[in-house]
């Protein structure tokens, strides 16, 4: 864990996932790592910018790198699985080739924006705090233990493949959210699908499709006795909460799954009230899982 | 060494099936395939699988260990023996299963015909070889190798939702064709894989670049047909239209527009007024009518502008070079 981070909540954090980005803030505070805003950052472009035009994905990207860099700080914070595969495949590919770093640069320097040296590192918040001085950090401040909850991981796609352009943990096994949400006192459950995909890259050009990968998690974590998901994607929340009505009455099904972003877990677990982490913005109720959870605490 | 595996039965003549486990000795060096042919060898010889060439070019033994897809001429044993670990080998997935650990191809055989994957002539062909540089083999490199084993296929979460996408061994191969210099359908390809179970089915979970045993990453793959797509302005699918609102937002606001994505992407969404009112009461939809504006929105308009030049005269650097040598080889 770093003292300080170039602090990148991404487009849904700042605005219809504003929860996500409250919370990150009030357990950062608690974990004791400083957040640097980045004036005038922009959208990292999502998998869109990044299939349809490439080259103006990579230049979006160095941008905000090279923008990190100016405020001296030499890891940029993610709290979305979508901005960290684009700012971290964007990082990897302009390091590995000085020509095109130095050709996107000289595009950046061209519009006035700051040109990027490569002094960067793009990690996501769920690795800072699932090893060494950011997990014994988090055990410190997870003062009000979840005792009883069962908590279902959900990781989402882009902060497990391609691994070799993430790399934290094996993408077939991986244990950080585990790891955390025993952290936080709660017990972890396991089911199947827990690495696969939530659908939502796809939900509104094809919603059957997207409906039919959602449904698979969702009913395997209710069956796994889940209490509530969590996921460290504010895409694959939005996926789980609020189209869960839907994946439901397609499924026939009922779910009634509250959903947590990963900092809500946290923040919980630090004894941040139900309204200090906004969780009445959610879709899908989260009040079985948080009534359980802030009776305990009192 | 001492191996121990789970293997997934299906004998389709009895309809018997289930888990059976088998120890064998193996050398240390042992692939999983080599594991399989002991126990096909010495255990049971009714044991089913596919092999061939047993070193990772003809494509013939995908299969599944703990539920990802393998080479099994691919796979060393003996790390997961030390880790104590009794692996569960099964058929691949999005396929029927035959036997034991055979699937049936002939689904994946239908898409990969589907997609064309031969080269397109016209009337003036060359009048000896085409000439190819190293630069335009060098952009479809990744896709040649392609050994048509179906491990991204048997993993596709897309495919498990939309048995019918073309999905990422078929489109690969398109895409492979797409950047062939040498191919004369490049429209009539593209208004292909941008079908209704083309390029836009993609959910983007990464599993095929994950699995593929040769590096062919076919999600890379795809995306190459789908800039290719967006680049000739072909916006009748949702899934350019939805890309195309990001593209727009960029320029428009820094951020994503978030109210613009649903009625441009799909207007008939839009009139979705229950799921419309639940987002709202939640406070997920932000206010069409003042959006949020990252700060120093010049650079990026000025970046958005710049590319679109860069990007025009790339491709049309890309165009003259073939046509340029196609004249030499035709002439």
């Amino acid at each position: 864990m770093k003292q300080s981070y170039a602090y990148y909540p991404g487009c849904l954090a700042s605005l219809s996932q504003k929860e996500l980005d409250v919370s990150t803030r009030a357990i950062a505070g608690k974990l004791g790592m400083e957040l640097v805003d980045i004036p005038g950052f922009t959208c990292c472009g999502a998998g869109d910018v990044h299939e349809a035009r490439p080259e103006y994905y990579l230049h979006l990207n160095a941008r905000i790198l090279g923008q990190a860099e100016q405020l001296e700080q030499d890891t940029l914070l993610t709290i979305c699985n979508v901005c960290t595969l684009n700012l971290r495949q964007a990082d990897i590919k302009l390091k590995a080739d000085p020509e095109l770093l130095e050709r996107v640069n000289a595009n950046l320097r061209d519009v006035g924006a700051a040109p990027y040296a490569g002094g960067v590192e793009v990690r996501h918040l769920l690795w800072e705090i699932a090893e060494g001085e950011g997990y014994e950090k988090l055990k410190q401040i997870a003062e009000k233990p979840l005792t009883g909850v069962k908590i279902a991981p959900f990781y989402g796609c882009q902060i497990l493949r391609p691994s070799k352009l993430l790399g934290f943990e094996d993408p077939d096994r991986p244990q950080s959210l585990e790891r955390i949400i025993e952290a936080c006192g709660a017990e972890a459950v396991d089911y199947p699908s827990k690495i696969k995909c939530c659908g939502f890259p796809i939900v509104l050009a094809r919603e059957d499709v997207a409906l039919g990968e959602l449904i698979q998690p969702l009913a395997e974590a209710r069956d796994a006795g889940a209490d509530a998901m969590v996921t460290p994607c504010p895409l694959c929340h939005l996926s789980l909460d609020a189209w869960q009505g839907k994946a439901a009455r397609e499924a026939d099904m009922d779910f009634g799954m509250p959903i947590f972003h990963l900092a809500q877990l946290v923040g919980a677990a630090a004894g941040l009230t139900y309204d200090e982490l906004l969780f009445k913005r959610h879709v899908t109720k989260t009040h079985p899982a948080t009534d359980k959870i802030y009776a305990q605490q009192g | 060494m001492q191996f121990t595996l789970k293997i997934e039965r299906w004998n389709p003549e009895t309809e018997q099936g289930g888990l059976q486990e088998f120890t064998v000795d193996a050398p240390e060096t042992a692939t999983l395939l080599d594991v399989l042919d002991i126990v096909k060898d010495e255990v049971d010889g009714s044991l089913t699988y596919r092999k061939s060439c047993r070193m990772a070019v003809c494509g013939s033994c995908g299969m599944r260990m703990d539920g990802a897809a393998v080479l099994a001429c691919k796979t060393p044993m003996a790390p997961i023996a030390r880790e104590g670990r009794v692996p569960v080998i099964s058929p691949m997935g999005n396929l029927p299963v035959v036997k034991d650990l055979v699937v049936d191809m002939e689904p994946f055989w239908d898409k990969f015909r589907a997609v064309k994957p031969w080269l397109e002539e016209d009337d003036h062909p060359p009048v000896k070889e085409w000439r190819v540089q190293q630069e335009e083999l060098d952009r479809i490199m990744k896709e040649a190798l392609c050994i048509q084993c179906g491990c991204c296929v048997s993993e596709c979460n897309s495919m498990e939702a939309d048995p019918e996408f073309l999905g990422p061994a078929a489109l690969a191969k398109g895409a492979k064709f797409v950047g062939d210099v040498r191919d004369r359908d490049r429209k009539g390809r593209l208004e292909l894989y941008n079908g209704p179970h083309g390029v836009w089915d993609c959910t983007r979970c990464y599993f095929c670049n994950e699995r593929c045993p040769k590096g062919v990453d076919p999600r890379d793959a795809i995306a190459k047909i789908g800039a290719e797509i967006y680049s000739e302005g072909m916006l009748s699918d949702k899934g350019a239209r939805h890309a195309q609102v990001f593209d727009v937002s960029t320029r428009a606001t820094g951020y994503l527009l978030e109210t613009a994505l649903v009625p441009y992407t799909d207007p008939l969404k839009a009139m979705d007024v229950k799921f419309a009112m639940q987002m709202a009461r939640a406070g997920k939809v932000p206010n069409p009518l003042r959006p949020h504006r990252a700060k120093k929105l010049d650079e990026v308009r000025k970046l958005h502008k710049v590319l679109k030049t860069q990007e025009k005269d790339a491709r049309a650097q890309k165009r003259a070079g073939v046509s340029v040598d196609r004249e030499e080889a035709g002439s």
